[in-house]
């Protein structure tokens, strides 16, 4: 493979590829390699390369520079989106996005960054068989990545109405509430986190720890789809695939990269596939791909007397997180006004009317600790992308109902003038706290929700029993003594709230693991 | 015999229905039927008037949903054709009000097109409000794609000079060597105090309007 001399390298040997530069087949052989660079991977690979150990990144979607980010949504998600976005479960159906760009999910996730809070951790090690997984055990990880990040609480001048009356509806009723925590440098207030960052202030792992990386010595390929994972009875040796065209996917050069170590971060859709496609690797406990959880999302729309000019402000600036214990969170949410707009009900000159309103609105929505609803991610022939499905169970419907019915409550005390809950089975606006009786009173059905799925877990869970989890606390697979995964599929179970900060924590610490065991 | 006869007579509807009568179409992936379906859809969806001028016509959805598949992997573009397929023809199923309801869905009336529209988004039966959102979601991306829409709104993008980040010296635009990247240290944005977007700002160039 050639690699141009020019700024792409670091002094210190590190480099990124991109596809124009592929020319032929890649064999190399390394310390580690590191299948996917989203906030898992791009951690492991920037702690390891400081470490001295020889580590190449592997993506299998490109860099994007803010030239290429596309405003317009649905083009956006074609471009950054696996399956143009429009992936989803089957069962209780519901929309799951997962991103293929060099860093992952951080290049169109809103930066929201939060501690999985003690007493979920404190449940994870009760219930799975941990030890060193409490919250006093993971501060130093977390506190190493907020301090390289930046990470901190999103400043008022940067609010923007839609976010403020979110907390003044919130003092109102006397809930606890919050600026959201943030892995941003200075933020505009542009509200198009999801379709890329044209400020550059929000800390995404192509900017941030990529880029560290390099400068630490690794190297990086993008464009290269990892397709198998090469193993004896005991180890594994290789990672195989091939090198792949942006956006068509078309495969072209071979290669092969021989590791003593492979970290799989590709993602908890994408890692149980690959394991499976590999021969079934690490499989003995029979949980690779099983126990899917999501937190599902619902959100209202508010609209308010005066404008609310929703263009300008922190895609999410504001949270509370008051009812974590009963299951759900609550925050305020900024997409692209088509996106915005997709969940406003009727067509017609009545559809145009209710656009009309969208300056005076405001969304805010809920993400949901349904632990008891399962899913399972399982290979298909001639594809890595998965099939997916997933059920929400009947008793996990409640904490949606109520969630939405907090929700309403806060818009009707921040002053809205109405609220359109966007689901099934209910009117579709109510303007006045009485009628959104009906959210918590009305008996609704998981195909009543409009449900989004952006945050899973759990397909390669972590568990103290080797027969009941497929890797260790520390990410190590139980049968395979040289893999690791990384992603957020190592959850035990969904952790309440938004993912990330925690799936970096734990990738610091594996890292850390792992440099002091090659 | 007479089943014989019957057979044919609903193979010969069934091709005419499906293949006849649909005009030329100017599009990479959207097929005669499915432009006359996608424009037929954003005219009930979208008329014109109202407090956003621009209607789903002028908007030109067709050929949004064109640049919208180009960019899609192909099982995106079969499923989308098959939406559309769908809506085209499930009027034989579930028709619009009136003697003709039963036609293809681009040869109603405006009226009947927004009463089977709403039939679909308000059906009791999940998979129909299912088929319904999607093709709602795929025609709104490509009105709101529409300048005037963002305008008429107060919505459009702001106009924003990105900085030269170190990741600007890595990578170069997609598809392109990084012997196209002209950017060295020297062009790094100097860290500096960062003042947030202002709500009468100048908006991006290509939504502005000057060119329209
Ligand atoms: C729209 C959206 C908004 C979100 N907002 C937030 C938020 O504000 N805060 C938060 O905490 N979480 C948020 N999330 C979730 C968060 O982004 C994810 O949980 C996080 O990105 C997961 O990190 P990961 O490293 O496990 O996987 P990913 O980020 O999915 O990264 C996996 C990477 O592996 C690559 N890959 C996959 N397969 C292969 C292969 N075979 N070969 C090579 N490479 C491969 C993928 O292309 C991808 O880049 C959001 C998610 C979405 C979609
Ligand atoms: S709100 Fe805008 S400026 Fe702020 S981090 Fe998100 S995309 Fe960047």
């Amino acid at each position: 493979m050639s690699e141009a001399p020019t700024e792409t390298s670091s002094a210190a040997g590190g480099s990124v590829s991109v596809f124009a530069q592929y020319d032929r087949d890649i064999d190399e052989e390394v310390d580690v390699v590191v299948v996917g660079s989203g906030p898992a991977g791009a951690v492991v690979s920037k702690e390891l390369a400081e470490l001295g150990k020889s580590v190449l990144l592997i993506e299998e979607g490109p860099p994007f520079v803010p030239e290429e980010f596309e405003i317009d949504g649905g083009l956006s998600m074609a471009r950054t989106m696996r399956e143009g976005g429009l992936r989803a479960t089957s069962g209780t159906t519901m929309p799951t996005m997962q991103a293929i760009a060099l860093g992952g999910g951080s290049l169109v996730n809103s930066a929201i960054c939060n501690r999985t809070p003690d007493f979920v951790l404190e449940r994870w090690c009760a219930d799975y068989e941990l030890s060193r997984t409490t919250l006093p055990d993971l501060e130093p990880h977390y506190d190493a990545v907020g301090k390289f990040l930046g990470i901190s609480p999103t400043p008022e001048n940067v609010q923007g109405a839609r976010n403020l009356l979110f907390r003044d509806g919130c003092e109102a009723l006397g809930y606890t509430s919050e600026p959201i925590s943030r892995n941003v440098r200075g933020c505009r207030g542009s509200g198009e986190c999801f379709t890329g960052c044209r400020t550059r202030a929000k800390q995404s792992m192509d900017i941030s720890y990529v880029p560290a990386a390099i400068r630490a010595g690794a190297r990086v390929l993008t464009s290269v789809r990892i397709e198998e994972i090469v193993a004896d009875r005991r180890r594994v040796s290789a990672v195989v695939g091939r090198v792949v065209a942006p956006f068509t996917g078309k495969p072209s050069y071979q290669v092969r990269i021989r590791a003593k170590i492979v970290v799989l971060a590709a993602g908890c859709m994408a890692t149980p596939v690959l394991l499976q496609k590999s021969g079934n690797l690490a499989n003995r406990s029979g949980q690779v791909g099983e126990n899917l959880q999501f937190h599902p999302g619902v959100a209202i729309m508010g609209i308010f007397p005066d404008p609310v000019n929703p263009q300008f402000g922190a895609t999410q600036g504001y949270q509370s997180r008051q009812f974590l214990e009963d299951g759900f969170k609550l925050e305020t949410l900024w997409a692209p006004p088509a996106i915005t707009a997709v969940r406003l009900p009727g067509s017609g000159q009545a559809l145009k009317d209710r656009l009309a309103d969208i300056p005076y609105s405001a969304i805010w929505d809920a993400i949901a600790s349904c632990n008891r609803s399962l899913g399972r991610v399982k290979a298909k022939r001639g594809t890595l992308n998965p099939t997916l499905s997933w059920h929400l169970h009947p008793k996990d419907i409640p904490i949606l109902s109520q969630s939405l019915w907090v929700l309403a409550e806060i818009f009707f005390a921040a002053g809205a003038r109405t609220i359109i809950p966007g689901i099934h089975g209910v009117p579709p606006e109510m303007h006045t706290l009485g009628e959104a009786e009906v959210l918590r009173t009305r008996s609704l059905k998981a195909t009543d929700f409009v449900l989004g799925g952006n945050h899973a877990f759990c397909t390669t869970r972590m568990h103290g029993d080797p027969r009941r989890g497929v890797v260790n606390e520390m990410g190590r697979c139980h049968d395979l003594e040289n893999l690791f995964i990384a992603d957020t599929g190592i959850f035990p179970q969904c952790p309440s709230v938004n993912p990330m900060w925690t799936a970096m924590a734990l990738a610091h610490r594996e890292a850390h693991h792992i440099a002091e065991h090659l | 015999m007479i089943l014989g006869l019957l057979g044919v007579g609903a193979l010969g509807y069934a091709v005419i229905r499906v293949a006849f009568g649909y005009p030329e179409s100017r599009y990479q992936s959207l097929t005669r039927a499915d432009a006359a379906l996608v424009a037929s859809a954003a005219e009930a969806m979208y008329p014109a008037g109202g407090a956003i001028p621009s209607s789903g016509t002028d908007a030109d959805l067709p050929a949004y949903l064109d640049r919208f598949l180009v960019a899609s992997v192909a099982r995106i573009r079969i499923l989308v054709h098959l939406l559309l397929f769908l809506v085209e023809h499930a009027t034989l199923f579930f028709p619009a009000p009136g003697w003709n309801g039963r036609s293809r869905f681009s040869a109603l009336s405006a009226d009947q097109r927004v009463a089977v529209l709403d039939g679909w988004s308000e059906s009791s039966l999940f998979v129909r409000r299912l088929v319904f959102t999607t093709l709602r979601a795929l025609l709104t991306l490509g009105y709101f794609a529409h300048p005037p829409v963002l305008r008429a709104l107060k919505l459009a993008p702001f106009a924003i000079d990105s900085p030269v980040v170190e990741a600007d010296l890595l990578y170069p635009r997609i598809g392109e060597h990084p012997d196209s990247i002209r950017l060295t240290r020297a062009d790094l944005t100097p860290p500096g105090e960062v003042t947030p977007l202002r709500l009468d700002g100048p908006i991006r160039a290509d939504f502005s309007g000057s060119n329209e």
